[in-house]
């Protein structure tokens, strides 16, 4: 039992936040499409699910889910999640799987619970779900209607299109997967947001105290450590769910995005709450965490799709079972 | 990182699974908070560490197995899930007993831990006293120095199972012209030589009890650590009773197997159909939490004031959990043992009425939040 990561996972993440503090800056994430694309290619970012003989890292989603917390925590804009963690699973077998793992393929899906296709305007390759089968779909052929919405930075689109190719990969795989990546930058986003407001909270001063010296407020903050705190090891096991391919999986994955969307929707409301009307405001870049937050937090089914589901698989199955 | 045990530690799981389902009495043992409870309490104890399973992680030398944080946290598992009977000498040995491995003398350990691991000593903490509770620094019971040893004087309270235990541990005011946390010695006591007077809880039994010290001679030798370093030896061991130890998760993992087979048989609407559901995850979810933290306690890390954490979670969770089951029960959930329609005898509300003091004891909620918000987070005072 070691229900810890190992040091070349917390390497990695630490390499995958290195590049993001350098080239993904809160300026970049308000006016970039898809900043550091390059720098985390280089580091093997969309190469860590690809198999080794496609020069991928053939590891598996526990290896990515640090990595991904650190691109929830800097709001990382793009295709990310749909292009290191659904793609690969995807297009097994093919021959594009080089180019994937080398970052000169974005690809965005409209997969499983997700209703439209994230930045897909950047995708070189757009995969779509068709009666229960993934398509790939080539820009040219695709109609995309801009679906605009509280997320500036990660712009949804309608998809629409005539010439596919029908994948021989099976769907439920991939959504599982990048519904487990986008849980941990749910926990990464909720880290930033409960780090920024704490920062705030102890520099900003009302009646001749910093505002975090007030009860209401500290506990206000403790309460959200908490929810992350307990939120993140259902990710993890999550991760481990899915690469163990566990007959629990489906399970452990809904229990992963709806705790990590809860615990970042409280993240994101006491972050405003304590931060008080500078926090409403547009110049602020903390809106772009929430906007981040809210968007993602409805990807690939928000909390009241995943939590109807625990509860048929928690109390309408004969017996609930734990892991091992 | 995986969720895998070894084989060593499924053999473990194993043999303690058999164990218990051979030895755990079929019909509830009475109260511990009533005399004859506390002795059939007792006696399971003796049956457990027949076994040497009374203190698993503890050393061979004391009654122990050596067993790992890991094995420890299976052995709960086990244990709760076989409904097997509450721990009186919990105090003793989960909160006094790693004191007297990190700060004992040699042989203070020889001299108590074995009698404790067989629960032929209960031990009773003796923190709070009626002016000092959350602000335990405020305590003014006092040691005077006499030749070989001390004196105690003043008055504990609230100390659980001190009513039929036999010994106490506490802190007394050692140096008085010390104010606040300095000052303060830990002693070990023995509780024939106290005023004990049991106070009713609210289930009615006399579950803890007050303490009323008059120049009882403790010496020199009852003194656990260094006179005058009592708080910083006592603060040492705090996470012990926030955490891991003396709530592991298998209790309420336990409790949330047993929510969601009531769910199923008594029906439940949507709602509280979520509610147990996100119940059944909460204690998942501390269980992986524990697993994590094992894993950093066995890699020489110190958890620290992040234990409070982990005791908003589990004592919340606990009572939100009993709660549900009344709610699902109705009217009959709140009948007790001595109600024929009881269910399970009144489980679910001796559970509750126990579940409520969680947020209490150990350090209440919000001193807890307090603790998260200053020493987790770096927020001022
Ligand atoms: C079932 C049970 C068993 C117990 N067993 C033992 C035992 O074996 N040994 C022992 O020594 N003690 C024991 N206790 C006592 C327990 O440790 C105390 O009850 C606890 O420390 C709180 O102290 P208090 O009851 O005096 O409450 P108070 O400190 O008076 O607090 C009352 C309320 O005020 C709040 N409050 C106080 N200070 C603050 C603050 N700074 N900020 C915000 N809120 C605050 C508290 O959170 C609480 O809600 C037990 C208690 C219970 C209920």
């Amino acid at each position: 039992m070691n229900f810890a990561f190992t040091d070349d996972q917390l390497a990695l993440a630490a390499a995958v936040r290195q590049v993001l503090a350098a080239h993904c800056p809160a300026e970049a994430v308000r006016n970039g499409r898809s900043p550091a694309w390059s720098q985390l290619a280089e580091i093997g970012l969309f190469g860590l699910l690809v198999p080794q003989e496609h020069d991928g890292l053939g590891l598996g989603l526990v290896d990515a889910v640090l990595p991904f917390e650190e691109t929830g925590r800097a709001a990382l804009p793009g295709p990310v999640a749909e292009t290191a963690v659904a793609a690969p699973l995807l297009l097994a077998g093919d021959p594009a799987l080089g180019k994937l793992a080398a970052g000169s393929l974005r690809v965005s899906v409209r997969i499983g619970d997700q209703v439209y296709a994230p930045d897909a305007d950047l995708a070189d390759l757009l995969i779509v779900e068709r009666e229960g089968v993934p398509h790939a779909v080539r820009p040219e052929a695709a109609r995309l209607t801009p679906q605009s919405g509280v997320d500036r930075t990660r712009p949804l689109f309608g998809v629409e299109f005539r010439d596919a190719t029908r994948l021989r990969t099976e769907v439920a795989p991939a959504v599982r997967a990048v519904t487990v990546a986008v849980a941990a930058q749910l926990v990464g986003a909720a880290r930033h947001l409960l780090d920024t407001t704490v920062g705030y909270a102890r520099t900003r001063r009302q009646f001749g105290a910093p505002i975090g010296s007030f009860q209401a407020v500290k506990h206000r903050l403790a309460e959200v450590a908490i929810a992350v705190e307990f939120a993140a090891p259902l990710v993890y096991a999550a991760a481990l769910a899915v690469d163990r391919r566990l007959p629990t999986v489906d399970r452990d994955v809904s229990a992963a995005k709806a705790a990590a969307g809860e615990a970042a929707e409280l993240a994101a409301g006491t972050a405003l709450q304590v931060h008080g009307a500078i926090g409403y405001t547009g110049e602020l870049d903390l809106g772009l965490w929430l906007a981040r937050v809210w968007s993602l937090s409805a990807a690939y089914g928000g909390p009241g799709l995943h939590r109807s589901r625990l509860r048929t698989a928690i109390l309408g199955t004969p017996e609930v079972r734990r892991w091992p | 990182m995986d969720l895998d045990f070894t084989r060593a530690e499924q053999d473990f799981r194993a043999e303690v699974r058999d164990w218990l389902a051979g030895h755990v009495p079929g019909a509830p043992l009475p109260s511990m908070d009533t005399r004859e409870g506390f002795e059939a309490h007792r006696e399971w104890e003796h049956l457990l560490a027949g076994e040497r399973l009374s203190v698993v992680s503890w050393p061979v030398e004391y009654g122990g197995r050596g067993a790992s944080l890991v094995e420890w946290l299976i052995f709960e598992e086990e244990y709760w899930a076989a409904s097997a009977p509450g721990r009186v000498s919990q105090n003793g040995i989960f909160l006094l007993a790693p004191t007297l491995f990190s700060h004992g003398t040699a042989e203070q350990r020889e001299r108590f831990l074995p009698g404790m691991a067989r629960a032929d000593d209960v031990w009773a903490q003796a923190w709070s006293e009626p002016e000092a509770g959350s602000d335990l620094a405020a305590l003014t019971s006092r040691a005077e120095r006499v030749e070989g040893g001390w004196r105690l004087h003043g008055q504990k309270t609230w100390s659980s199972r001190a009513s039929y235990a036999d010994w106490g541990f506490g802190l007394f005011r050692s140096d008085p012209a010390s104010a606040r946390h300095r000052g303060l010695t830990y002693f070990m006591f023995p509780l024939a030589g106290v005023t004990v007077r049991p106070i009713a809880q609210l289930d009615g039994e006399h579950g803890f009890a007050e303490l009323f010290f008059d120049g009882l001679f403790v010496p020199d030798d009852l003194v656990l650590g260094a006179a005058g370093e009592g708080w910083r030896i006592a603060m040492a061991t705090t996470s012990s009773e926030r955490g891991l130890t003396l709530r592991s998760p298998g209790r309420f993992l336990a409790t949330a197997d047993r929510l969601v087979r009531l769910a199923r048989s008594t029906g439940a609407d949507p709602v509280l159909a979520d509610q147990v559901a996100r119940a059944w995850l909460d204690a998942e979810s501390y269980r992986l939490h524990t697993f994590g933290t094992a894993r950093r306690l066995a890699a020489g890390e110190e958890i620290g004031s992040a234990s409070s954490m982990g005791k908003v979670f589990w004592s919340e969770l606990d009572v939100r959990m009993h709660a549900l089951a009344l709610r699902l029960l109705g009217e009959r959930g709140l009948l007790d043992g001595g109600a024929p329609d009881a269910e399970e005898g009144g489980r679910w509300l001796d559970g509750y009425l126990f579940s409520l003091a969680g947020p209490i004891y150990a350090g209440t909620n919000e001193i807890q939040r307090n603790i998260i918000a200053e020493r987790v987070l770096g927020l001022p005072r």
